[in-house]
């Protein structure tokens, strides 16, 4: 399958659903939005540190909306033959129901200034072998250079499709892509001591970016694995943590941007409704949205709707300035659009969010924090759970590190507890240094104060 | 479609697997005096997976035709081949297996498409009406409804070749409170293999919805445990959880070929004498586990797999290819979440065998310790460290049940939790809820057991 070839169903595919929907509205069905995603790739997993399986597939699914007075009907179809038909049972669904609102409507077209091809043809010269190939190198990096380490699972995938949205209301929209992918996942092992998962992954838009990043993601979750291999048990203390980028962004800065979703604001279950304008984070914190940053994987020109994307400032010195809304949400709020912030796909109902969240780097210097005086725990990744409402959250620290005097403590059975939104003001320090994290988001080193940390062994 | 099946591998020497598969899911969810969605997904196609040159070659088709599936089947082939010159440990032969021949038709089929779009709908709003008149203080209640009905098909050119049908509702309600500022949420679900009497057989949506109001209104009130390692009684809830994600991913025989914490423990002590834990296809002791099936996505029947019996580690969890390579029988644990997923080796419904204690005795017994109730999420490590989330912790003080706690994160060493284990009620309850296990793809699984006394790390203040 090579660019020419998706060129040519997206062409094609594009008649089609403009032909069905037309025939919808001639049926008296008003409002229908298809939302189409596209992909075909080919893959390559590992399994105890052999190739494990080789597959191709290729599916296209439709997302379905259909809105009447002021109900909503939602279905999900792999099936192209049969769409008009889905479309009507979609329109069943909608009639189905008893509790109309007007603001449940699709959006009116609106132009897209940022157009996004994100296909590189180089990527049509890949294939299988190219995967096994690179299989083959990750391979012998374990065995030359990581020989304690057992990698659980890996795959290497070569992505290519596309994404068309078509309404009733006359958005047509479409972006195609192409990505070279890869991830690892596995643990230290040396006779009977066993040491935590951990996981790491990089995608590039060219064989060459993707061999760049891929040998500095193996790289890193190398380092990660043998330094968890050797940790032990600690006690417990109050104090501060060292958050490097991928615990900021998959555990501490979740929580928040979860609260600023417009639905979560309408149900009342988010802390920060009606705090727009308010200091909410410490003055060191400033985060905005950027999905127009063309260069980065996931920069799209539209959203779930088909309405353009746009950059926004999120937090600007602790100071709370937008939320992230859909048209529906927007309506609720009493906003004549909304912000270009519908998330999700084929798959999934518009929801409200982030594209491309950006946190800007602090002044520190991250090798300070290692040498800081008394007691620091370096929280790699908590495994644990949060509460979007209470900003509660709670795990235990894999390959996490005691800092103190200057030496680095592999710890374990350690557990961490705090809340989100509390946490917001407990920052200290944000480093200069970063690192782009899904090749998308950059995110610095954080460090906060005034943590409960629970150990195993007595104090 | 089984004949369909047979027909494309007619001409076919060597090993290939073909793996129809229809799902249709239904979802209807009402909050704030509306229904806020209603979803119908339908999903239709064949997973195809040979086994060639001594590795795996897999390719998929959304087009159920001879002639896509034969296509299918070489590109299937090609991917084997290209492969085998880098797979270091070739895969034999895969052993014979108890093979699943005919249909199998699940039970609640036809309560579930009997029963109208409407009623459905009428149920999710009614409920979610209801639970807001319960407390001033709750916010917001959301009540949701969802099947999955879902046909396989799977022949094998060594054997199987069968057919089967099931269905999964699950109901489920969430709530948020607040007070003060303070905003605290409580849920409860359940979810079940089998129709809607199965469905709502111990406790009506009404009850449902009241518990997780009360969940959320009641944590207003609470604060943190102490943290630190505490005598804890698990609910049934929480023991499925702990033996699903403390002891069961670790048994999982790929995972243990991959160098888990279980590796080289068959036939060494693991728990105490009262630890008996299974893995089951079939709900044993009552019907309807979530996460039953009739046969796996290689065409095998399931087994009833006795993981530890008296404490000592007695079998892992196999698939076709791991069976062949510890030289016992496939256990039928392989699992497929879609048409285009390859099966990974996945849990069923995995317990913990009943003891002799009653609840009763147990708390009574308790000097000082915590009732953990709720399950919420957890994940389980290579080391055997897993993590569980709870809903609500009651501190136990003297043999009573006192105050109520804000339910926080329970971790441990899995083996170290089981060796812990001091008394195992007479109670059982399958109660994962409407709980999926995540491993690289979603699979519906139940667990379940006894109330069970022991040992674990609680997060806290």
């Amino acid at each position: 399958m090579d660019r020419g070839a998706i060129e040519k169903r997206l062409s094609d595919q594009k008649d089609l659903l403009t032909n069905l929907i037309s025939k919808a509205k001639s049926n008296g069905i008003e409002q229908v939005e298809i939302y189409s995603s596209y992909g075909y790739s080919e893959d390559v997993s590992l399994e105890k540190n052999d190739l494990n399986n080789c597959t191709a597939t290729e599916e296209n699914m439709f997302g379905i909306r259909v809105i009447h007075e002021g109900n909503q009907g939602f279905l999900i179809s792999n099936h192209i033959p049969s769409l008009y038909t889905s479309i009507e049972e979609a329109y069943q669904l909608a009639k189905s129901q008893s509790t109309p609102d007007p603001d449940l409507v699709l959006p009116e077209t609106r132009p897209i200034t940022n157009q996004f091809d994100t296909y590189d043809s180089s990527l049509d010269t890949i294939g299988i072998e190219d995967l096994v190939s690179f299989a083959k190198e990750a391979l012998g990096w374990r065995s030359d250079l990581y020989d304690k380490i057992n990698i659980d699972s890996g795959d290497f995938s070569l992505n290519k499709g596309y994404k068309l949205i078509v309404s009733s209301k006359g958005v047509m929209a479409h972006e195609l892509g192409a990505e070279l992918s890869a991830s690892v996942m596995g643990m230290g092992v040396d006779g009977d001591l066993v040491g935590s998962f951990d996981y790491d992954s990089a995608s590039g838009f060219t064989k060459d970016q993707f061999k760049t990043l891929w040998k500095k993601a193996f790289h890193n979750f190398g380092d990660k694995c043998m330094g968890a291999l050797y940790a032990k048990p600690t006690t417990g203390f109050q104090g501060k943590v060292l958050l490097p980028p991928d615990a900021v962004y998959s555990f501490f800065l979740g929580l928040f941007i979860g609260s600023l979703n417009g639905t979560s604001l309408r149900k009342g279950k988010s802390k920060m409704a009606g705090k727009i304008g308010e200091k909410v984070a410490s003055s060191l914190l400033s985060i905005w949205d950027d999905p127009t940053n063309k260069g980065f994987m996931g920069s799209t020109g539209f959203d779930r709707e088909g309405m353009p994307t746009s950059f926004k400032k999120v937090l600007t010195e602790g100071v709370l300035e937008s939320y992230f809304y859909n048209t529906y949400e927007a309506k609720k709020a009493k906003l004549p659009i909304s912000n270009g912030c519908a998330t999700g796909g084929a798959q999934s109902l518009p929801g409200c969010g982030p594209k491309q969240l950006q946190i800007a780097p602090g002044n520190a210097n991250k090798d300070e924090f290692f040498k800081l005086p008394g007691k620091t725990l370096f929280v790699n990744r908590i495994s644990g759970t949060k509460d979007g409402a209470s900003g509660d959250f709670s795990g235990v620290v894999k390959g996490g590190y005691l800092l103190e005097g200057g030496e680095k403590i592999p710890v374990r059975e350690v557990q961490i507890v705090g809340n989100a939104f509390d946490a917001l003001n407990q920052i200290e320090a944000i480093a200069k240094e970063g690192e782009l994290i899904g090749e998308s988001s950059f995110v610095p080193y954080m460090l906060l104060d005034g943590f409960t940390i629970t150990g195993v062994m007595e104090n | 479609m089984r004949d369909l099946l047979k027909e494309c591998l007619s001409e076919e020497s060597g090993f290939v697997e073909l793996r129809y598969h229809h799902k249709e899911s239904r979802s209807f969810f009402a909050e704030r005096g509306r229904v806020e969605s209603t979803a119908l997904r339908k999903r239709t196609g064949v997973g195809v997976r040979v086994l060639e040159s001594g590795t795996w070659g897999f390719a998929s088709t959304s087009e159920v035709t001879k002639a896509s599936i034969q296509n299918a089947i070489q590109i299937a082939k090609k991917a084997a081949r290209l492969s085998s010159a880098l797979r270091k440990d070739k895969i034999p032969n895969l052993p014979k297996a108890n093979f699943a021949v005919g249909d199998f038709i699940g039970r609640g089929i036809e309560d579930f498409r009997s029963r109208s779009v409407e009623e459905k709908l009428k149920m999710v709003l009614d409920i979610q009406n209801e639970a807001t008149k319960q407390s001033a203080k709750l916010q917001s209640v959301g009540c949701g409804y969802s099947e999955i009905y879902e046909e396989k098909a799977i022949v094998t050119t060594d054997g199987a070749d069968s057919f089967f049908s099931l269905v999964r509702p699950e109901f489920r309600v969430s709530a948020v409170a607040k007070e003060d500022g303070k905003l605290e949420s409580g849920s409860h679900s359940i979810g079940v293999t089998g129709g809607w009497d199965c469905l709502f057989r111990n406790q009506s949506p009404s009850q449902i919805s009241e518990e997780a109001c009360k969940t959320a209104v009641d944590l207003l009130s609470s604060e943190l445990p102490l943290g630190g390692l505490s005598t804890v009684i698990l609910s049934p809830s929480i023991v499925g959880l702990l033996v699903h994600e403390a002891i069961g991913h670790t048994v999982e025989a790929d995972f243990v070929l991959s160098g888990s914490v279980a590796q080289g423990k068959i036939g060494h002590r693991v728990g105490s004498d009262l630890v008996t834990l299974c893995d089951s296809g079939s709900s044993e002791f009552y019907e309807g586990a979530g996460g039953t099936i009739p046969v796996d996505d290689e065409g095998v029947i399931p087994t009833n797999t006795v993981i530890i019996k008296n404490g000592i580690l007695s079998s892992y969890l196999h698939n076709r290819e791991t069976a062949e390579r510890f030289g016992v029988a496939p256990t039928g644990s392989a699992r497929a979440w879609e048409y285009g997923d390859v099966p990974l080796i996945r849990m069923r419904n995995t317990f913990l065998l009943p003891g002799d204690s009653s609840l009763e005795e147990m708390i009574a017994n308790t000097k000082d310790g915590y009732y953990l109730d709720g399950a919420k999420n957890g994940q389980a490590d290579a080391t055997g460290e897993f993590m569980f989330a709870v809903q609500k912790a009651y501190r136990i003080q003297n043999g009573k049940i006192t105050n109520l706690l804000k339910g926080v994160t329970v971790s441990g060493l899995a083996f170290d939790v089981l060796q812990n284990v001091d008394m195992v009620s007479k109670e059982f309850k399958w109660d994962l809820g409407s709980g999926h296990c995540g491993k690289g793809q979603p699979a519906k699984v139940d667990a379940g057991g006894p109330y069970v006394r022991t040992k674990v790390l609680l997060g806290g203040k």
